[in-house]
């Protein structure tokens, strides 16, 4: 803790303040007054320029009407759901590196796992999409050598989803219906190395004594990581699912870059933050833009305050 | 890190190599975009299409088609991997006479050449956000980090929870009046609100860690250096920063990174294309070229070379900091 101080001395100390006021006037210049200009502006006609005319809560009005942004909470509900799937082949590659019983094996499979942050995340973006293009794309080409593809064909054949023909390339980020596939295919193998690496840290502090006891037992895997693995990395899990949940309501670089600034065909990918941004700097209704931004702020400061209240994360 | 033997972590029952064999599958999934990305940057389109997994074999086919009015055209391509070590087969009946031969022009260097070309400049620009951007938010963080950890002033407790609160609040509904405050400052389509934007944004993370960390420091080391007459910038400059090199490190290489990734925030910031950074040249070139896909994958290449060479010389750092910055939150 930070010695206490009298007043006093307090005084004395007054340059102290001269190391806290840089950062506080740059927070209070570019996050604290964009945060009250938003709530100010969410009440106005307000096309980006000097003329604004108040129009009370219409913006709200017409949000609560708005299909597209209510769609848009749908599609992002369900990516929360699959990138929480998507937790789990972190916190498995996790426990099989930990139990890995040679430290020289273990520490080349984390600097493996850090390999790929290299490159840049919006190149791996852009790989991925490369991926996804029907013709080049490489995604399409191992669909087709390993024969997957002929069976989704006809599988389409018996369900008549009308996705997969015999002759046409696939089109992964054209056809409305493939997109939220699409996206939950996106990034696999779905190993987060910073995930991986925190889950390691937390894994690391199991005493041995706790494993030679459950050997004695006569333990089996599963068990060994539901009743000691599990228990010990769970602050960590609880931390990346609460980050990741927020992180993915108020996400959409992802949309934007794979999708367009509309979602996609048939805005199938469209998520709450893309309209706001869509609003914003694509049709300039900088007021509507605002109240969406409150809108989706309002929701992630309560799931914020759920999960204080529910989800304790302990430091 | 455990110094504990791993013996009795895995059963002694059970085997290790499978373990082994499911980490690496994994691993080597997570590597295959990589090694697409420079094996593909050495292709032009056609070759790739021949022959999309392998890098190409150093051998070119020359054939000579003999058309139905007797005119001969002669054509070069990429041998197969199956033509490497035997005869060249014809591509097609039509193909009179098929001509094998060594040949390293079928690396494409000329990818690099032109991917170095076109994002050269916006790499640049990168690099200078990003270094600048760094130092600052580091300084003034260390700075602010220091206020905090040091004494309990008069007011602290007010600025430590407006940062903290904005480590809750959600900073989705901000870029709309950031775009317009930026306007007004006359900073848009500048280098420097991008810099400045990213210090004010990295403030409350670092502070809080390193505030954290500076407590932790013996609280001697500062009475001894008040002691000797040392102001405060002094003790900074010669008790934390040379106590906290390692957190500094790691923070600097999680400040960089981010900075190097950032595309939202240029792409709404920046109009010029002398400007462009990173993140909004590529996004450019993703729209702008009729897609050369062994160019795109070069110029892929070179925006990962810098994270690269700060990957082999922090190697370490960045192992060993993510995991232990993690634990202590």
């Amino acid at each position: 803790m930070a010695f206490p101080i009298s007043r006093q001395k307090a005084l004395r100390e007054w340059k102290l303040y001269f190391l806290i006021v840089p950062s506080l006037l740059l927070v209070c210049t570019f996050s604290y007054f964009p945060a009250a200009s938003a709530i100010y502006h969410s009440f106005f006609d307000w096309a980006g320029g000097e003329t604004k005319q108040l129009i009370g809560l219409d913006n709200f009005k017409r949000a609560f009407g708005d299909q597209v942004l209510w769609g848009s909470f749908k599609t992002v509900s369900i990516l929360i759901v699959f990138n929480l799937f998507k937790m789990i082949p972190s916190i498995a590659m996790a426990v099989m590196i930990h139990r890995v019983k040679s430290d020289r094996w273990q520490y080349f499979y984390r600097v493996m796992l850090v390999v790929p942050m290299i490159v840049p995340s919006l190149v791996t973006l852009f790989i991925w999409k490369f991926f996804f293009d029907p013709n080049m794309g490489v995604l399409n080409k191992i669909l087709d050598f390993t024969g997957i593809k002929s069976l989704l064909v006809s599988l389409d054949q018996v369900f008549g989803w009308g996705l997969f023909f015999e002759n046409a390339p696939i089109g992964w980020l054209s056809q409305p219906d493939l997109i939220l596939p699409s996206l939950f295919i996106w990034g696999f193998p779905w190993i987060g190395a910073v995930g991986v690496l925190i889950y390691l840290a937390g894994l690391q502090s199991i005493g041995q004594e706790i494993y030679e006891a459950a050997e004695l037992d006569g333990v089996g895997p599963f068990k060994k990581f539901l009743y000691i693995e599990l228990p010990l990395i769970l602050t960590q899990v609880r931390l990346s699912l609460v980050l990741l949940v927020i992180g993915t309501l108020q996400g959409y670089g992802l949309q934007l870059l794979l999708l367009g600034e509309a979602g996609g065909a048939g805005g199938r990918g469209m998520v709450p933050g893309l309209w706001m941004y869509n609003k914003a700097f694509v049709a300039g209704e900088f007021g509507y833009a605002c109240a969406v931004g409150m809108i989706l702020f309002v929701f992630i400061l309560m799931l914020t305050f759920l999960n204080n209240k529910y989800v304790r994360v302990d430091k | 890190m455990s110094t504990a033997p791993k013996d009795f972590v895995g059963s002694h029952k059970q085997k290790d190599w499978p373990k082994h064999l499911i980490i690496c599958a994994f691993i080597i999934i997570e590597l295959f975009p990589l090694y697409m990305m420079f094996q593909v940057s050495f292709k032009d389109n056609a070759s790739f299409l021949r022959n999309p997994w392998l890098p190409s074999p150093p051998f070119s086919v020359v054939e000579t088609r003999l058309a139905v009015d007797g005119t001969e055209t002669v054509k070069t391509r990429v041998a197969d991997w199956s033509e490497a070590f035997g005869s060249a087969n014809p591509s097609d009946p039509a193909v009179k006479s098929a001509e094998k031969s060594f040949d390293l022009s079928v690396y494409k260097a000329k990818n690099w050449n032109f991917g170095l070309k076109l994002i050269g400049p916006y790499i640049a620009n990168t690099v200078f956000v990003a270094v600048t951007g760094t130092f600052f938010t580091l300084t003034l963080a260390i700075l602010g980090a220091y206020f905090f950890a040091r004494y309990k002033m008069p007011l602290s407790g007010v600025f430590w929870s407006a940062f903290i609160v904005l480590m809750l609040m959600p900073g989705v509904a901000n870029i709309v009046p950031l775009f317009s405050l930026l306007k007004d400052m006359s900073l848009l389509n500048t280098l420097w609100a991008l810099i400045i934007v990213g210090v004010a944004g990295g403030q409350v993370f670092n502070i809080f860690v390193l505030r954290n960390f500076i407590e932790d420091l013996p609280k001697d080391l500062f009475e001894a250096a008040e002691m000797d007459g040392a102001s405060h910038l002094a003790q900074i400059r010669n008790v934390v920063i040379p106590m906290s090199g390692s957190i500094i490190g790691t923070l600097a290489i999680l400040a960089f990174l981010g900075k190097w990734n950032d595309f939202l925030l240029p792409l709404i910031i920046l109009r010029d294309k002398e400007l462009f950074t990173l993140g909004v040249g590529l996004i450019y070139l993703d729209g702008e070229y009729v897609k050369q896909w062994g160019q795109m994958m070069a110029a892929y290449f070179i925006a990962s070379i810098p994270l690269i060479v700060i990957f082999l010389f922090c190697m370490r750092l960045f192992v060993r900091g993510l995991s232990a910055g993690a634990v202590k939150g």
